[in-house]
């Protein structure tokens, strides 16, 4: 019998039709080769003097200039106030929108009530499904002068104010924004690597006397540990990457001061302003740093916990 | 050792209320501001503006549902965006699965190097710049392609695509080959049939994700004829574009004016009703699968 499977398998491999499977990878292919692979090298423009017109992406034909745009870029008053804001939303967001799922999961875990514990689940993972453009209106309406956040303020005596122009609100209220609609989401993971435990551990740690916050922080947690590894590395590669989908939303010039990122920025210098060169400079700036704290975070953790990305 | 285990079950009594509060106060914080828009949009615009309204609608008010059902605006939005999401949902099932399949063959030839060819740009992107800069240099700027092309291939989803794949038993997969069945043959009616559950989640992952972007819209379309849904609630709900500095040449007017000015004010949340209501209503149905989605993802090679 295995000879005749061997025999079978040979005949199979000789078939000629092998050209076929390249056939299939044509439409994936084309597609990365066109909108992954030709903006990366289109990157080179960071070096050039791009202007509208100019071929693209060309070695010929446009002007180099070397580091020009790195250069003003980092001499810039932009470069402090968008790197520090950048820098500064992401560890807010580290701070609440990395913990809270991660403390919602192990709360929502010593529910005993299957029903309620789904319930309150599934309710959680709705905000992901609104669109970011809803969320945002919902904030800004609820933040007017006459709106919701006032309104119940004012009952404790707080007169109202304009939040969303001032600078100072803006981390909060984008961090919030952004905790709302995504911690029930990003809970999921932890609650699938919890409901993997074995409950023979939980078992045997109950013979022993341990209550139930020390079984959470003995058992539970641990499970969880590799998860939280890998996501927090995965989170430091993206420091510099705000939401700017969000960001973009609720910001406003009176706010730049804080929500200016370098997302934002980029955004308005560069699709806006129409300076190409200078944008994709700082962008490609942006990401070799980004890829370099991935990789250092990922070696941390490695060394740490024995877990990483790779 | 009985008496014990009493101890912390009267311990947990008091852990276990203060859970329940807990979660229901986070339920209640994740809810709330949803059923605050419905009522709002029910509400008498006057009221509506100056948000006095907390648990029921006051008064009951269907304008802004029968306005905001005149719009054509909105209806073109809509339709745009439903094309948009069914070409993408099949144009990403279409190159994932072709794709994946090959990968999926370990006698490939140069697998290794078509395994870096599609992970090097998950690692490096050439960011937004250049991205737009393709699109007007090529021809797709202002056109439905500039959004659709680059929303049909997914290097995640090909490597999701690929793991589901490459479970499947090799037995299975020789003895189609052995009956004489070519590679896309093999593909159609022996992996296909049987990995619904992971198109599934990818066909869902790509609708939703289309229904609710707004960014690359903004970038790359311009023309309001071709823009979708989230891009017609921006304008809405963001950019408010009511102009507050008009000249009027009577009080009459002014009052007029003012009125439609709180009426539409009111239409941001209709708009947000009748925009998210699919999604809220097709959630139940489909959340389970964006679970899994999430399951797989977490897989590691």
């Amino acid at each position: 019998m295995t000879m005749h499977w061997k025999k079978m398998r040979e005949l199979s491999r000789s078939r000629s039709d092998g050209w076929q499977l390249y056939t299939l990878m044509i439409p994936a292919a084309v597609l990365v080769i066109l909108f992954s692979y030709i903006p990366l090298y289109g990157v080179i423009i960071a070096f050039q003097d791009y202007k509208l017109g100019d071929p693209f992406p060309a070695v010929s034909g446009v002007e180099w200039v070397g580091f020009k745009h790195f250069l003003s870029y980092i001499e810039s008053k932009f470069f402090a106030r968008t790197m520090i804001n950048t820098i500064r939303l992401s560890l807010m967001n580290l701070l609440f929108g990395f913990t809270t799922p991660i403390i919602f999961a192990l709360l929502l875990n010593e529910v005993r009530n299957a029903r309620y514990k789904k319930f309150v689940q599934t309710v959680s993972y709705l905000p992901y499904f609104i669109s970011m453009v809803v969320v945002a209106g919902m904030v800004l309406s609820f933040l007017e002068i006459n709106g919701l956040i006032n309104n119940l303020l004012s009952l404790f005596g707080v007169s109202p104010r304009e939040y969303i122009i001032y600078p100072e609100c803006y981390p909060w209220i984008y961090t919030f924004t952004n905790v709302w609609k995504s911690f029930g989401f990003a809970s999921i993971l932890y609650f699938s690597t919890i409901s993997g435990i074995d409950p023979a551990l939980y078992e045997s740690a109950r013979i022993d006397g341990a209550n139930r916050w020390q079984q959470m922080l003995h058992i539970t947690l641990p499970s969880i540990l590799y998860i939280i590894a890998v996501q927090l590395v995965m989170q430091m590669g993206q420091i510099l990457n705000t939401n700017t989908d969000l960001a973009l939303l609720l910001y406003r010039s009176s706010t730049y001061s804080t929500s200016d990122t370098i997302g934002t920025y980029i955004y308005r210098i560069g699709i806006q302003g129409g300076k190409y060169s200078y944008t994709a400079a700082v962008g490609l700036f942006m990401s070799v740093i980004g890829f370099a704290l991935t990789f250092i975070t990922n070696r941390i953790s490695n060394r740490l916990t024995g877990y990483g990305l790779w | 050792m009985k008496k014990n285990r009493n101890a912390i079950r009267e311990g947990s009594r008091f852990a276990d209320a203060a859970i329940y509060f807990i979660a229901a106060i986070v339920a209640f914080i994740t809810l709330y501001p949803l059923y605050y828009v419905l009522i709002l949009s029910l509400s008498e615009p006057e009221i509506a503006a100056t948000m006095r309204v907390y648990w029921f609608p006051k008064g009951l008010y269907w304008g802004g549902y029968e306005k905001i059902f005149e719009d054509v605006r909105l209806w073109i939005s809509y339709r745009n965006t439903l094309i948009y999401a069914g070409v993408e949902a099949v144009g990403m099932l279409f190159t994932c699965c072709t794709f994946a399949y090959a990968l999926s063959w370990k006698k490939l030839r140069g697998r290794s190097w078509i395994n870096a060819f599609i992970l090097i740009p998950m690692y490096f992107s050439g960011g937004i710049i250049p991205l737009f800069l393709l699109m007007i240099n090529f021809g797709l700027y202002n056109t439905p392609w500039a959004l659709i092309l680059p929303g049909c291939y997914s290097i995640w989803y090909i490597i999701l695509v690929r793991s589901y794949f490459s479970s499947i038993p090799e037995t299975l997969r020789e003895a189609a080959r052995i009956d004489g069945a070519n590679h896309y043959q093999t593909l159609w009616s022996i992996y296909l049939p049987i990995s619904k559950p992971i198109l599934a989640v990818i066909a869902l992952y790509t609708i939703v994700g289309v229904w609710n972007s707004w960014y690359h819209p903004a970038l790359f379309l311009t023309d309001t004829n071709l823009q979708p849904l989230q891009l017609y609630l921006r304008r809405v709900l963001v950019e408010q574009t009511i102009s507050f500095t008009e000249d009027f040449a009577s009080a009459e007017m002014l009052v007029a004016y003012q009125e439609e000015k709180i009426s539409n004010n009111q239409l941001k949340y209709t708009v947000i009703i009748v925009s998210t209501l699919p999604m809220i209503v097709a959630y139940p149905f489909f959340q389970r699968y964006f679970i899994k989605g999430v399951m797989l993802g977490s897989l590691k090679e």
